[in-house]
């Protein structure tokens, strides 16, 4: 049964596709027999284009850090102080990073250094974006190829890279690739879970900075701990929870010292 | 940082452009989403988890945007009264847009702003009738009519601004 008392309505609900399935044939023949009301639906459709296309650009913005921080509990809320769990969130956050040395991005006293410590942060993230969604072309040298992938690495980077073990915390080593980061090179170390759930390491012969810190992207989907410390640039991204990335960092950072012989 | 931060998070970008949509100005918009997130966050246990939490902001965003349309009525009225005006008053942001996205966000602030919501809400971010009139608080069939008025109001603006460049251009 097809209904033939359409009306302009209908117009409407086709556009936003609320008619039912069954009276979409009725609705077409229903048109093509109505020229105008046919101009009107066409109308309508390119007005919604037409609008659709003047906001779309929205979505692509980096989505800026008053917003995404007042997620994360980054940035303040507008209101003179603070609610009190933010102070906490935040003091919990400097005492898991430790004492002494370094402090978090996005929070005064952001000096040359600081310049530093966040292109290292945003290069790392950079890095893992583009090569932790690539399946089949993440890594340029395989886990299977260990020694040779450590060995060209630090050669190229001019330190002793190992590939820290993170088994206990659920993560194995895919392999690496070699990456460009600025005049120098960087070092990329990627890690899987059971999960398909990918981490990465990100190493780079940094100058005389002393920093650590954690960093978010401004689109809020990948964080990076990072480490500025003994002519070393250590980052470790992920879409972890914070609190499992900070873990996961630590573990990765202090045996990679201890590789290097400077733990 | 918990699931439950990482899913609003996600949904920012959606908001500023229903927010973007429904007043134009970035700022204006920005600070519209940042009262919504603050809310948000505030009544955290209002939303069920498990859900996704897209219908639950977009309704907080909605009743605030209502409050603040109430508060700043005449000022919608200056901003119909200077429709001609706007590429002589557009900021230095809106100069990057082009003449046809700027006639048409014109256009729309020109709809009341129930009619304006209720366009955007379903034409722009998608929404079913029944999710747009839930969030919006009101009826389906008003919701409906919302739409319909909305896009013949938008259709007629938009074909007078046309006819008004084209009489500038017989006049050059």
């Amino acid at each position: 049964m097809t209904r033939h008392d359409f009306t302009e309505r209908d117009i409407h609900m086709a556009l936003d596709g609320e008619l039912p399935e069954e009276e979409r044939a009725g609705f077409q023949s229903w048109l093509e027999g109505n020229p105008e009301m046919k101009a009107r639906s066409l109308r309508f459709e390119a007005d919604r284009a037409r609008l659709r296309d003047t906001f779309a650009g929205v979505l692509h913005e980096p989505v800026p850090h008053a917003l995404a921080g007042l997620v994360t509990g980054e940035a303040k809320t507008r209101s003179a102080a603070a609610p009190r769990w933010r102070m906490a969130a935040a003091a919990a956050l400097l005492l898991a990073l430790g004492a002494g040395g370094g402090y978090l991005a996005g929070v005064g006293g952001l000096g040359a250094e600081a310049q530093s410590e966040e292109e290292l942060a945003e290069d790392a993230i950079a890095a893992h974006t583009i090569y932790a969604a690539e399946q089949r072309h993440a890594v340029e040298v395989g886990a299977n190829d260990k020694d040779h992938l450590l060995g060209w690495l630090s050669k190229r980077l001019g330190l002793t890279l190992i590939a820290p073990d993170l088994t206990a915390e659920g993560f194995q080593l895919v392999g690496g690739r070699l990456l460009p980061a600025g005049q120098k090179t960087a070092a990329l170390l990627l890690y899987e879970d059971a999960k398909g759930d990918r981490i990465s390491i990100y190493v780079t012969a940094e100058g005389a900075g002393k920093a650590k810190g954690i960093y978010s992207d401004e689109a809020g989907e990948a964080s990076a701990i990072y480490w500025l410390d003994k002519g070393w640039g250590c980052a470790v991204v992920g879409t972890l929870p914070r609190e499992q990335l900070l873990d996961v960092g630590r573990k990765a950072y202090r045996q990679l010292l201890a590789g290097a012989g400077m733990a | 940082m918990d699931d439950r931060r990482a899913a609003i998070l996600a949904e920012i970008p959606r908001l500023r452009r229903y927010a973007r949509a429904l007043l134009r100005d970035r700022d204006s918009a920005d600070d519209l989403v940042q009262d919504c997130l603050e809310r948000a966050l505030a009544r955290m246990d209002n939303w069920r988890t498990g859900d996704n939490p897209r219908r639950w902001l977009f309704t907080i965003m909605h009743h605030l945007f209502v409050d603040q349309t109430r508060k700043t009525k005449r000022r919608a009225e200056v901003v119909m009264l200077t429709l001609d005006d706007s590429e002589a008053l557009s900021s230095p942001a809106e100069q990057a847009d082009s003449v046809a996205s700027r006639e048409i966000m014109d256009a729309l602030q020109t709809l009341s702003p129930e009619r304006r919501a209720a366009l955007v809400i379903v034409g722009i971010e998608g929404f079913s009738y029944a999710e747009a009139a839930t969030m919006l608080g009101i009826p389906a069939g008003t919701l409906m009519s919302r739409v319909a008025r909305g896009r013949e109001e938008l259709r007629g603006l938009l074909d007078d601004v046309a006819r008004r460049s084209a009489i500038r251009v017989v006049e050059r």
